[in-house]
């Protein structure tokens, strides 16, 4: 299809506020591109971990849309993002997970850069240099090519676009929200992320961390089965918030009696993290689910009792697109730093067995959003739309009394947070914002 | 190289048949008989595998795709049998392949080292797809009560990306 076509097709048929997204979007090809290049090549990505780079020279490697980069602590230990690619053929210069260097230099040809992205030289030495380049080398022009970086609370997200809105504008009301998951103690990755390939589009599982709590009930059914919970209550009690900007969260709630679920000992740090009314949310979260747009989610999953602990083992979790029907799932287990090491261990335990690739709740979604995603890619062969519904909710006023910013909806059985996500997703595919 | 101290035959057709019984059970969805075959102290883990230049270490032991112990095999394989474990209900179809047995007794214990290679073949649906699942397996058995019993597992496997859409099999 023509980029005419499909954007026609696209203005014509998605239309998230009155609740109808159609089929084809899940994973069309064409769509596909206008995604990588309007929306991954522009928005702010979430790249790394602070604690991933623990030291001047650590690097991680990671992808900003489908292209791999460097994400490297400098000598001068500011963090940088460089395109993975050397500027003379376009080789890719870091070939591990992760490590340590002082320089990266091509395997190809020795074209080496230091940890600021600067061109030094190649490896050959200056008077063999000389001799290929007797007309010398423009070292600025061979500088690496660098992205925006900025961070919050030990969050890293990278863009190309150089002039667009602040990490602080992008994130907006969702800042308040991630301060509870990710800010209220320093944090630590566990490790190195799982990966594993899911043949599927990237924003079924955004979507789903974004703005869907009623599947919990079905698809996660065996633990009402295996009574680890009570019938459905674990989905539906406490709030849906569409905080605005496509990001999206659900906050379950317990009985604040109860009193909070996290460990006693950090109690403290909380406080001094959070503001009172974040430190009330957090001492009544039994779950909280939610996605920055556009394919980073983080979860608290429901507490679960291990032992005589009630138990629950964060995450991080970004849905790589490495294709229109395929991804790859990079999932980071994350810590208080300063938890107990019991805390530690059984968070650890509880995260692996219930989420990650063996996950008895992830094994579930992935087969979901996998036989989505074929339906869809078979929808594309019909002259009409197949049209589905994204309406839950959609008349209920939100509350006027919650304490975070952003439209905050009583119960999480709403779609509010998947309208905005897709409205917003629709704007920056169209490029009609600059998202 | 040296083999380490002499298996006698016995031995490794005894632990050649026990790890091709423990196959079939998984390959034949007899979870509970499953179960059975290992000790109540069981630990059951698989690091997660890293690309890294050679001389560093690739295996990461420290986050695992599997952790865990007789109470949470216990707790999967109730799950397994319930009617609404989606991710293998149809189930995939299996095929274990178990081979390059290597046995290496434990000085002054009654347990063994078995080293040994997984070839685990995984189809799903009716698009002529399937995944490989490739790894070694570090096991170490006990004898309780005249029967060979696992008392840890630990899973290696051959990629720094899985290519399965989950591990909703056993290794």
């Amino acid at each position: 299809m023509s980029n005419a076509d499909i954007r026609a097709r696209l203005e014509a048929t998605v239309d998230p506020e009155a609740g109808a997204i159609p089929m084809f979007v899940y994973s069309d090809p064409d769509v596909y591109r206008l995604e990588l290049e309007n929306l991954f090549g522009r928005t702010w990505l979430y790249v790394a971990h602070e604690s991933e780079l623990p030291e001047a020279g650590s690097f991680v490697v990671r992808r900003m849309g489908e292209q791999s980069v460097i994400v490297g602590r400098g000598d001068d230990e500011t963090v940088r993002v460089f395109l993975n690619s050397c500027r003379h053929r376009g080789m890719r210069l870091a070939n591990e997970d992760f490590g340590c260097t002082e320089m990266w230099r091509c395997p190809y040809h020795g074209f080496t850069y230091g940890s600021k992205g600067e061109f030094l030289g190649t490896l050959i030495g200056a008077p063999y240099e000389r001799q290929a380049y007797p007309e010398g080398l423009d070292k600025e022009a061979l500088h690496l090519i660098e992205a925006r970086v900025e961070s919050y609370r030990g969050m890293i997200f990278a863009t190309w676009s150089l002039d667009g809105p602040s990490l602080d504008e992008f994130l907006g009301n969702v800042k308040w929200y991630l301060d509870i998951v990710l800010g209220r103690a320093a944090m630590e990755v566990v490790g190195v992320p799982q990966k594993w390939i899911v043949p599927s589009g990237w924003k079924l599982p955004s979507e789903n961390f974004c703005a869907d709590a009623y599947h919990t009930a079905t698809a996660h059914s065996f633990l009402a089965r295996l009574n680890l919970v009570e019938g459905v209550d674990f989905g539906r009690d406490g709030y849906h918030v569409d905080p605005g900007g496509g990001h999206g969260l659900g906050i379950g709630v317990h009985d604040p009696a109860e009193g909070s679920y996290f460990p006693a000992s950090l109690e403290a740090e909380y406080g001094r993290n959070l503001d009172p009314e974040q430190l009330d949310l957090l001492h009544r979260v039994k779950n909280f689910h939610g996605n920055v747009f556009p394919n980073l989610s983080f979860l608290i999953p429901n507490f679960i009792p291990m032992g005589d602990q009630l138990v629950s083992g964060m995450m991080l979790r970004l849905w790589q697109p490495l294709g229109p029907d395929k991804l790859e799932v990079w999932s980071w287990h994350l810590v208080e730093r300063d938890a107990p090491e019991q805390w530690k261990r059984l968070a650890r335990k509880m995260y692996v067995q219930t989420f990650g690739v063996s996950g008895m709740f992830d094994q579930d979604d992935t087969e979901n959003w996998e036989a989505q995603t074929v339906n869809s890619n078979t929808a594309l062969t019909r002259s009409d739309e197949v049209m589905l519904h994204y309406g839950m909710g959609i008349s209920a006023a939100p509350l006027d009394d919650f304490p975070g910013p952003g439209a905050a909806y009583d119960g999480k059985f709403s779609e509010a947070a998947g309208r905005t996500f897709y409205r917003t997703w629709l704007d920056a595919v169209l490029a009609r914002s600059a998202a | 190289m040296s083999a380490g101290p002499a298996v006698d035959l016995e031995t490794r057709l005894a632990v050649s048949d026990f790890l091709v019984a423990e196959a079939a059970a998984l390959d034949e969805r007899r979870f509970e008989d499953w179960l059975g075959l290992f000790t109540d102290d069981v630990t059951y883990v698989a690091p997660v595998r890293v690309t890294r230049r050679s001389g560093s270490p690739d295996v990461v032991d420290e986050i695992t795709y599997f952790d865990e112990d007789k109470q949470s095999l216990t707790l999967r394989v109730k799950r397994l049998l319930t009617d609404v474990a989606w991710a293998e209900d149809p189930p995939s179809m299996t095929r274990r392949f178990v081979s390059n047995i290597r046995i290496i007794p434990i000085p002054d214990e009654e347990e063994l080292t078995v080293k040994n290679n997984l070839l685990l073949f995984r189809s799903r649906g009716d698009e002529g797809t399937y995944d490989l699942i490739v790894g070694e397996r570090e096991d170490r058995l006990r004898e309780e009560g005249g029967e060979l019993r696992i008392c840890r597992r630990r899973a290696v496997l051959d990629q720094a990306a899985l290519g399965t859409k989950n591990l909703g099999v056993f290794l």
